[in-house]
């Protein structure tokens, strides 16, 4: 092979490290991170992606299994999915991982596709006040406005929140509460809470084949721990505040780790043995993504940082991202050794980060919203990406392809290299001096008097214009007003909108009237005089009305607007409309 | 003396008025005399003859309902409707005012100084109005009849020839009155003649109608059969429209091969250079200009502009002086030396300039060009009250005058009367959106009450009128960090 290909090739890696090997713009895929999973759904060593697509957040929820190119198989959901992971529940032959969705309060255990089993959250207590009330409803003690009122008031007292259906109920209109109280009065009252985030943690071995317990995050800030076969809670936990992402290492029987990012923008980490968390880490601003990387966490967050932490909640290094960040995920290589954080960012890139080197950068055609990194198919290193669009990205990372540790950023901005164009002092400009320093006496006397004079010229200007009221700013001190008149159209119709603000700091104007003046022959107007509202301040009152013009010689003049207060001779405000001629001449 | 001999001569002294009467007296006693029907035609024509070569302004209708266009957004460079990307070494908005498409002003008013395409019709409909945004402006082209439907218009008596009336083929038969018609129907029954004038003349007739395609072919065939310095211009001019502003330089490099230092064509490339932003290159064409035509008005107040918004008042002084021994004679280029005096520091000739110009004003809005200067000679001396009085005069000479408006506020805001400092930049900003300034001290104000939504999307306004604006940005970055810290 002769050596020009060769060199090709390299170049062409060198720019490219990935591989494109799908994209498809229109494949109607709407979900986050949190909502998709890679998985040997069949045991055959051909791994699937699995998706929770929201749909349109309202209806076509679905379960969606895609194989290579295509869609393997559909199934709705009922409500819409909050996570989705995949997990192996038992020891049995073949080894065919379980999917659990959690949407609501529920978990629900597809296994080989099917459904296998749902999980209810345990139901929250119940305000004893809250279940009076509404056993008083039923027995028809006390009407709907009633219960409206006693709802209200244990809302606003009590330390144990209300129901769904209260909370519902509180929302209604007075016409259909009659109808909700007899359509519920006779099922008991139930407290649900919802899962917010759910994840994955080894049972009792390190291996990648091991039997896993659900970790799931809910609403009124409990984590729990469920045991694969049974279902039963293994472990409870609270946090401070509502869980959002959430990242489990370890083994439940050994030690583990669980690393929360929390709704009140702080990240808690749990260990074994500890109903309350062991560390915290407080952010500046509210975390987007959250992602474990061997001991260190890495955090995005809405000011459009990065921020690297260890597991004990130290700060290692925050890096400055361009935009936005949409959502994290690990990238892991384990057959290289390598482990990276992919960050999509809002203006359609996605960056690879190790530490807080920026190794590589991806731009995508959309903006992504969810991102997964992982063996797909028979393919170790697949990078598959779904958009704000609906679209699926998939990207094959090339086997050749090596990244260096070293920071792709540049080092000091280019900007500090560029001369700054500043124009030289000319010859002129030094002879112009020097007649400045000759004459220095001479000019500045000149100077002076024509100052002087213009100050005179200028005030005696200033004092007719104020005068005659020329100025369409008003400084009378009980009508502050300002008017400016804007005329749009071609001709001959042209109308007139008289922008009218009253500038006082709170006090209205009333008793305004407009009137205007104008050359008869040349324009007519439907309302020559017209009078205005009470002025607010600080608004802007536009006022509209139609000019006509009547010559069609194609010259123009000038209209005069006269705003008047009652019972005053002389204008308080005057503006010259210059009108523009028309341009509807015809042939 | 024979009337029609007289009626020749005052044709010849362009005395067209007179010219046609003695026609019309010769026509009532003979109907049937050629030569004077001929002689009264062309009087006619000439009376209302514009340069069309020259004068080229788009209708809102051509501009709003353009079927041309094909390419919404163009690769930078190449378009002469989105206004190009500022390259290396052109004065920013910060320096250079900028009209309304986003280029910034010229030193010469033309009407397509104006050119690019507004975005929604109110804007387009109020354009012709925000055209006098070019300050400091040497001369004033003024705004001509429009093209074509003058000829009919200005003759009180109604028309002259009834069109109806004419027995086409007969004249068509007759070229040497023909030509004074100029009619398109006429001109196409001529497309079989194998003569260049007639195609250039088709070719006119396809660009008023909008044919650009059909022009741009008759006239590359004319070219092929003639050179001649129009048919370049025409063709040039096709181009401009189907906004293909690299073409239309080819043509006039083209032209200028043929005719090396052709005033027109030179001039032709410099205006297009400094439509799509590229005022070094424009600059570079116009000089050439001179070097030709060493009293070409346009070029000298173009450089002398740019010398002026780069730092270089007294070169600018220079060509405006130089304006003035030539005979141009008006209250611009007097506000004009006056401003580069009190910037080149030449302090004692500065405000008679002013005065001078004031003393030649001919319609309010000049006066209140000159009042808006002479304020920012009461900033630049630290003499408020006086700026405060001229931009009041300002603002009564034009009531929608906006730069002034904002400086204004900015002065009423130094006042501490914030309300109307607000109430001031509003209206600014509604009046021009395409400054930056209003937007950006809308920002600031709002920044300083607490108003920090308000000041978000004014700063948010003012990043797009202005992108590299540094100001902004820091604004905005502090208050994006504002928004988004716990």
């Amino acid at each position: 092979m002769s050596s020009v290909p060769q060199e090709m090739k390299d170049t062409s890696v060198a720019c490219s490290k990935w591989l494109d090997a799908h994209y498809d713009p229109v494949a109607n895929l709407y979900t986050f991170t949190s909502c998709i999973a890679l998985s040997d759904l069949h045991g055959d060593g051909d791994n699937k992606l699995v998706v929770g697509d929201l749909g349109t957040g309202v209806c076509n929820m679905k379960l969606k299994v895609y194989r290579g190119t295509g869609l393997l198989s559909e199934s709705t959901l009922l409500d819409l999915p909050t996570g989705l992971v995949s997990f192996l529940m038992d020891l049995h032959e073949p080894r065919t991982p379980a999917v659990a969705v959690a949407s609501g309060p529920f978990i629900y255990v597809y296994k080989n596709l099917r459904p296998y089993f749902k999980f209810t959250l345990p139901s929250l207590e119940v305000n004893p006040l809250e279940q009076d009330v509404w056993s008083q409803a039923k027995e028809e003690m006390i009407d709907p406005m009633t219960l409206k009122e006693m709802l209200e008031g244990i809302r606003d007292k009590a330390e144990i929140p209300l129901s769904v259906r209260s909370l519902r109920y509180l929302m209604l209109d007075p016409q259909e509460m009659e109808a909700f109280v007899h359509l519920h009065k006779d099922q008991p009252i139930r407290r649900q809470t919802v899962i917010t985030c759910i994840g994955t943690l080894k049972k009792n071995m390190a291996d990648d084949d091991a039997v896993s317990c659900l970790v799931i995050g809910t609403e009124n800030s409990d984590i729990y721990i469920l045991d694969p076969e049974a279902f039963t809670i293994l472990c409870k936990m609270s946090l401070p505040s509502t869980p959002t992402f959430m990242d489990v290492t370890g083994q439940f029987d050994v030690e583990f780790r669980i690393t929360v990012a929390c709704r009140n923008g702080n990240i808690y980490i749990l260990r074994r043995d500890s109903p309350k968390p062991k560390y915290c880490i407080e952010l500046s601003s509210h975390p987007v993504g959250l992602v474990r990387i061997g001991r260190n966490v890495v955090v995005g967050c809405t000011h459009e940082t990065l921020h690297g932490y260890t597991q004990k909640g130290k700060k290692l290094w925050t890096a400055y991202l361009p935009a936005a960040v949409t959502t994290m995920a690990l990238m892991d290589l384990p057959a290289r050794a390598f482990q990276a954080v992919l960050v999509a960012l809002a203006n359609c890139e996605v960056h690879m980060y190790r530490d807080k080197n920026l190794i590589c950068t991806i731009k995508t055609p959309d903006v992504v919203t969810s991102i997964c990194f992982g063996r797909y198919g028979r393919e170790d290193g697949t990078l598959l990406m779904t958009t704000k669009g609906g679209g699926l990205i998939v990207k094959i990372l090339k086997r050749t392809a090596v990244f260096d540790d070293k920071d792709s950023a540049p080092g000091p901005p280019i900007a500090q290299s560029i001369r700054l164009n500043v124009p030289k002092k000319t010859k002129l400009y030094v002879d112009q001096t020097l007649r400045e320093r000759e004459n220095a006496v001479a000019m500045h006397r000149a100077f002076q008097m024509d100052l002087s004079r213009l100050r005179l010229a200028t005030a005696r200007a200033y004092v007719k214009a104020l005068e005659s009221s020329l100025t369409p700013v008003s400084e009378s001190p009980t009508e502050p007003l300002k008017m400016n008149a804007v005329v749009q159209g071609l001709g001959p119709s042209f109308k007139l909108t008289l922008n009218i603000q009253n500038t006082a700091a709170c006090r209205p104007v009333m008793n305004i009237a407009i009137s205007f003046l104008y050359d008869e022959n040349l324009y007519s107007m439907k309302t020559a005089f017209f009078k205005i509202p009470l002025l607010v301040p600080g608004l802007n009152y536009p006022i509209d009305t139609f000019v006509e013009c009547l010559s069609d010689k194609g010259i123009s003049d000038v209209i005069k607007v006269f705003v008047l207060r009652e019972g005053r001779s002389a204008p308080l405000l005057t503006a010259h409309i210059n009108m523009p001629k028309r341009h509807d001449l015809t042939l | 003396m024979d009337p029609l001999f007289l009626a020749w001569s005052c044709y010849r002294r362009r005395k067209f008025q007179r010219c046609s009467e003695i026609c019309s007296k010769i026509l009532t006693e003979n109907p049937y005399d050629q030569a004077a029907w001929s002689l009264k035609t062309r009087a006619l024509t000439e009376m209302v003859y514009i340069d069309e070569v020259e004068v080229d302004q788009e209708g809102i209708a051509d501009m709003m309902l353009d079927e041309n266009s094909i390419a919404q957004v163009a690769r930078p460079g190449t378009s002469l409707r989105v206004a190009g990307t500022a390259q290396a070494g052109v004065p920013t908005p910060a320096v250079r005012p900028m009209t309304q498409s986003g280029r910034p002003i010229t030193g010469f008013m033309r009407p397509s100084t104006l050119s690019g395409r507004p975005e929604t019709m109110e804007q387009a409909i109020r354009t012709p109005r925000t055209a006098q945004t070019a300050r400091p402006v040497t001369s004033a082209s003024g705004r001509f009849v429009r093209l074509g439907t003058a000829s009919m218009l200005t003759n009180p008596e109604g028309p002259f020839i009834h069109l109806s009336r004419l027995n086409l083929a007969k004249y068509s038969k007759r070229p040497e009155l023909s030509k004074a018609l100029d009619l398109a129907a006429l001109a196409t029954e001529h497309a079989h003649f194998r003569d260049w004038w007639w195609k250039v003349q088709l070719g006119k007739c396809y660009y008023r109608l909008g044919l650009y395609r059909e022009a741009e072919k008759q006239f590359r065939s004319a070219l092929g059969q003639q050179e001649f310095v129009d048919t370049y211009l025409y063709l040039a001019k096709v181009y401009q429209r189907l906004d293909q502003p690299i073409t239309a330089l080819q043509v006039f490099k083209q032209g200028l091969d043929h005719f090396p230092g052709e005033v027109t064509l030179l001039t032709g490339i410099a205006r297009i250079h400094e439509e799509m932003n590229n005022i070094p290159s424009a600059t570079e064409y116009y000089k050439e200009v001179l070097k030709q035509d060493n009293t070409h008005v346009e070029a000298m107040a173009c450089i002398g502009s740019n010398h002026f918004y780069t730092d270089q008042p007294e070169i600018a002084l220079r060509f405006y002086r130089r304006l003035l021994q030539m005979g141009v004679f008006n209250c611009q280029l007097y506000n004009n030396l006056g401003l580069c005096c009190f910037y080149g520091q030449q302090y004692d000739m500065s405000l008679s300039s002013f005065e001078r110009a004031l003393s030649l004003v001919s319609s309010d809005e000049e006066q209140a060009d000159i009042w808006y200067n002479l304020g920012h000679v009461g900033v630049g001396i630290g003499d408020l009250t006086l700026a405060y009085q001229c931009f009041k005069l300002t603002l009564a000479f034009n009531n929608n005058h906006s730069e002034a408006y904002n400086n204004f506020a900015v002065l009423e805001l130094r006042r501490g009367r914030i309300e109307q400092a607000k109430a001031f930049l509003q209206t600014a900003a509604s009046l021009s959106p395409h400054m930056y300034e209003p937007h950006f001290n809308y920002a600031t104000l709002s920044d300083k009450l607490g108003d920090l939504q308000s000041s978000y999307m004014a700063a948010q306004k003012s990043e797009d009128a202005f992108p590299e604006h540094m100001d902004t940005q820091q604004i905005l970055k502090n208050l994006r960090q504002h928004f988004s810290t716990l």
